[in-house]
C-alpha cells in the first residue's frame, strides 16, 4: 500500500472543514513561522497501519470553527471559548474520515481521543505527508499524518 | 408530541452543535438533556425519561459501544432508541453496533435533513421507499 498523499490529506481536509463547519480553504505554502501561540490538536489511530494525525491552526481559525459549529458570532465569548474544543471535534471527524478512505471501511479502525491544546508550534519529529491551507482570512491551517 | 432528547458526546461543541441540528430539523422536540459520556448517560436516564439518545463512540470513561450494550441489557432502557452519531468507521463496527442494540448510525458531519429522516423513520414515520 503506497503512503497518502499530500492530496488526499488536502481533500479530506478541505471537505471536512466545508461539512462540519462551513468554511473554505484552499492550497497554500506552508508557514515558515507561525504565531506565538497556535491550537494542536493530536490524534492516534490504529488500523492495517497505526498513526497519529496532528492539526495545526491559528487560533482566529479555531474561533471561526467554534463559531460556526455553534451558530454564534466570532467575537461571542462561547466561540472564542470553544476553539480548542472545535479543533479538537474537527480532528476527531478527520480522523474517521482518513481511515476510511485510506485503509477502506472493510478493514477495522480505531481512533484514539483527540487532545487539543494552545501552546506554540512544535514540528513533529517526523511525518508521512502534510496538507497547508489557508482559510479564507488568510490563516494558515496544517494536517501532518506520521505512519507507523 | 414533542420529543425528548439526549445527547451524549465528550465534545461540548459537538453536543451544542447536535442540539442545534435537532433545532434545525424541523421536529417538535421538548427537553434536550447532555452527557459527556456513557456513564453519564446511564445517570441522565435514571433522572429522566427520554423519546430518544444520540451518542457518540469515542467517548473516555464509558464509550458509545458500552453504552448501547448497557441500555440493551435494561428492561426499561432497551426501548430507547439510540441514534449512533459519529465519525466515519468500519462496516464491521458499523454492523456490530447495530447487532447489540443501536437503532441507526449517522456519520459526521451530517446535514440535519439527515437526522429529521432518521427519526421520523424510528418513529415510524418516515417515508416509504419500499
Amino acid at each position: 500500500m503506497a503512503d497518502p498523499t499530500p492530496e488526499l490529506l488536502t481533500d479530506i481536509l478541505g471537505t471536512v472543514f466545508q461539512e462540519t463547519a462551513f468554511m473554505f480553504v484552499e492550497p497554500a505554502e506552508e508557514p515558515d513561522q507561525w504565531d506565538p501561540t497556535v491550537f494542536s490538536a493530536t490524534l492516534a489511530f490504529e488500523s492495517v497501519r497505526g498513526g497519529t494525525l496532528r492539526l495545526t491552526a491559528a487560533v482566529p481559525v479555531g474561533v471561526e470553527l467554534a463559531a460556526n459549529m455553534l451558530g454564534c458570532d466570532a467575537a461571542d465569548p462561547e466561540a472564542v471559548e470553544n476553539g480548542r474544543a472545535a479543533i479538537s471535534e474537527v480532528l476527531n471527524v478527520i480522523g474517521g474520515a482518513f481511515v476510511t478512505r485510506y485503509f477502506g471501511t472493510k478493514v477495522p479502525s480505531q481512533l484514539g481521543l483527540p487532545q487539543a491544546a494552545l501552546e506554540p508550534r512544535v514540528a513533529p519529529a517526523k511525518r508521512t505527508a502534510a496538507a497547508s491551507v489557508r482559510a479564507e482570512s488568510g490563516d494558515p491551517i496544517l494536517l501532518e499524518l506520521d505512519l507507523e | 408530541m414533542a420529543l425528548d432528547m439526549l445527547v451524549v458526546d465528550d465534545s461540548p461543541v459537538t453536543r451544542k452543535m447536535v442540539r442545534r441540528a435537532i433545532g434545525l430539523c424541523g421536529l417538535e422536540i421538548g427537553q434536550v438533556h447532555e452527557a459527556g459520556d456513557g456513564a453519564e448517560a446511564l445517570a441522565r436516564l435514571a433522572e429522566h425519561r427520554v423519546d430518544m439518545v444520540l451518542a457518540d463512540i469515542n467517548m473516555p470513561v464509558m464509550n458509545g459501544m458500552e453504552l448501547v450494550e448497557r441500555m440493551s441489557g435494561d428492561p426499561v432502557l432497551s426501548r430507547i432508541p439510540v441514534i449512533i452519531v459519529a465519525t466515519p468507521m468500519s462496516e464491521q463496527r458499523i454492523e456490530r453496533l447495530l447487532d447489540i442494540g443501536a437503532r441507526a448510525y449517522l456519520a459526521k458531519p451530517f446535514r440535519p435533513e439527515a437526522l429529521k429522516d432518521l427519526v421520523l423513520e424510528i418513529l415510524g414515520k418516515g417515508e416509504s421507499h419500499g
